[in-house]
């Protein structure tokens, strides 16, 4: 209605559903607010954990199959976002976007009677204003037969088919952990851009800043990950460097590095308890052994391929 | 090692033609491994259904400073998918399908028109080999599916027919932020409460939609459920959430979980 918001006078069901709209709204502002999982949510998960709603997965027919064969049972589909702003820093905005996000999921996961959620991917929402970023995960809750739901549901951010074949290595897949770091270098002597005349030679303090960059940032990601697990897979490579003038003569680089990568639970030495056979796939294209969609779309560049 | 070819097989190199469909011909899109499968399934490909509406999607505005859904474009856009499906499913009626396999569902912007939006529902309708009518939709219908011939293939051997593609659309507006709100926030990273919110509650809608659809089909499970977020050249701060999946229910007989065969640990050799 926009501008014309005075001239519009809402019928009495009109302003009543409108009003309902806003109480929900608000009250899942206060809930998320104060860490709880909306009360919309609540019903829709615990309906799905009765079986009074359908389940929805977001596995495939081949993963929903190996999920049965190995007593998984799909409870809901479960979703988390956490929307910054960057007032202070982009890269370190990363780590704790995710960070929420996936204590949301845990939340929701817990809600809904789940021992575990899989095939957790990571999304951006292509919208929003200049220096801010969406941080939203979407997974599938499962029950595991003859278990009872978990305190804290394990949230794997790797396909149904990896989650089995990794259980049955003896490998747990737990969550997903984050390093990132980022430094500026202020180049008074602007020694990096005088390299003309110098024929071959090394960059030295650029190169010196991606060192500390990118060792600080595998840092992080291993302390993270420690509080969730003994090991990280799949990492996620994402790194962006500018160049920009300062005062005077100087010139300043900006080096930032993000991993993210899906924490496990491992115990050394075991192998994976089956015979590895050659064939010629049946399928068309990639392989849906893999997943079909992609499992992130929030970095654009220096992706790694791996499962998430 | 050779293996003999079908006495069928031969019959057909030597030009006798024989199909479900009226015409002795059947139309699909499947690859050839997707025909494979599907036939392995116990269906015939007959031909493919094709729905398409083009769709006038008004404008509505929602209140700058305001999270909500617009609810006209919301139904429009659900509408019109409707219409583009629901044409589809009567085509395949028509040639006497039992149901639609690999539908894609799609949308395009006409060029001269920014309010012109094309739907387009395209998929193979089959039919099961031994004329058994049990895997009809509820209301006796062709069932439709986004699942490819492999999926399809995967999906009985998991113990489950599709049922009915379900889908839950909802297109919101997210309020632009107040110049104070913008000022407060410099300095440390916070977290703009008000669009988290606002995405929760358009997703939620969508999943919920998506899910009544579901019920509605008496369906126990969706299957293959994605959550696509889209803005169809809208206005900047309006998203629509989309999601959609596969309603399934348990085959007649149903297939107890260690009756599922174990899948064999492969390396694909293709590459």
């Amino acid at each position: 209605m926009g501008l014309f918001d005075i001239f519009w006078k809402p019928s009495p069901q009109a302003a009543e559903r409108q009003a309902a709209r806003e109480r929900r709204l608000a009250e899942i502002h206060a809930s998320l607010h104060n860490g709880t999982v909306p009360e919309a949510i609540r019903t829709r998960l615990e309906g799905a954990r009765a079986g009074t709603l359908p389940w929805t997965a977001t596995l495939t027919p081949a993963e929903l199959m190996i999920a049965r064969s190995h007593g998984l049972k799909p409870i809901a589909t479960v979703s988390a976002t956490c929307w910054l702003h960057y007032g202070w820093s982009w890269t370190n905005g990363h780590s704790e976007g995710w960070g929420m996000a996936l204590r949301r999921l845990r939340e929701e996961a817990w809600a809904a009677g789940a021992n575990a959620v899989l095939d957790v991917k990571m999304r951006t929402i292509p919208l929003g204003p200049a220096g801010s970023m969406d941080f939203s995960l979407v997974g599938t809750a499962v029950h595991m037969q003859g278990l009872p739901p978990s305190d804290d549901p394990i949230i794997a951010t790797v396909p149904a088919l990896e989650f089995v074949k990794l259980l049955e290595a003896d490998v747990v897949p737990t969550g997903l952990a984050v390093g990132a770091h980022y430094e500026w270098l202020n180049d008074w002597r602007r020694s990096t851009t005088n390299l003309r005349w110098m024929g071959n030679i090394e960059a030295q303090q650029l190169s010196a800043l991606w060192e500390t960059v990118r060792h600080h940032a595998h840092a992080q990601l291993r302390s993270y990950a420690r509080s969730q697990g003994n090991g990280v897979l799949a990492h996620l490579n994402f790194s962006q460097m500018f160049e920009r003038e300062g005062e005077g003569d100087t010139k300043q680089y900006l080096a930032r590095h993000i991993v993210v990568a899906t924490t496990v639970d491992a115990r050394p030495g075991t192998a994976l308890p089956h015979n590895i056979e050659m064939v010629v796939d049946m399928h068309a294209g990639n392989t849906p052994l893999t997943g079909t969609t992609s499992h992130h779309q929030s970095y654009g560049s220096n992706e790694v391929r791996g499962a998430i | 090692m050779t293996t003999s070819i079908p006495a069928h097989a031969v019959e057909r190199l030597k030009g006798l033609r024989r199909s479900a469909h009226s015409t002795g011909v059947f139309t699909s899109d499947f690859s050839v491994n997707e025909f494979l499968l599907v036939r392995k399934a116990g269906f015939e490909p007959i031909g493919l259904c094709v729905g398409t509406c083009v769709y006038h999607v008004g404008i509505q505005y929602g209140s700058w400073k305001k999270n909500q859904e617009l609810d006209v474009l919301s139904a429009a856009m659900y509408h019109a998918r409707e219409l583009a499906m629901s044409r589809m499913r009567s085509e395949a009626t028509a040639m006497g399908a039992d149901g639609i396999v690999g539908v894609k569902l799609t949308i395009k912007r006409l060029e001269w028109d920014e309010h012109l939006l094309e739907f387009i529902a395209l998929g193979t309708g089959v039919v099961h080999g031994d004329g058994h009518r049990g895997f009809r939709a509820h209301d006796g219908g062709p069932f439709t599916s986004d699942l490819s011939g492999q999926d399809f293939w995967c999906l009985l051997h998991s113990g489950y027919r599709p049922v009915e593609m379900v889908m839950g659309s909802c297109v919101y507006h997210v309020a632009h932020r107040g110049m104070l709100a913008g000022l407060a926030s410099v300095g440390r990273n916070v977290e703009l409460e008000n669009y988290t919110s606002a995405m929760y509650e358009a997703r939620e809608i969508a999943v919920e939609r998506m899910q009544a659809e579901a019920s509605a089909a008496n369906a126990e499970g969706v299957v293959g459920v994605d959550i696509h977020e889209g803005s169809h050249n809208w206005q900047r701060h309006v998203i629509e959430f989309f999601a959609i999946g596969t309603a399934v229910l348990p085959l007649a007989e149903e297939i107890a979980p260690e009756k599922i065969a174990d899948p064999i640990m492969v390396l694909s050799v293709n590459d």
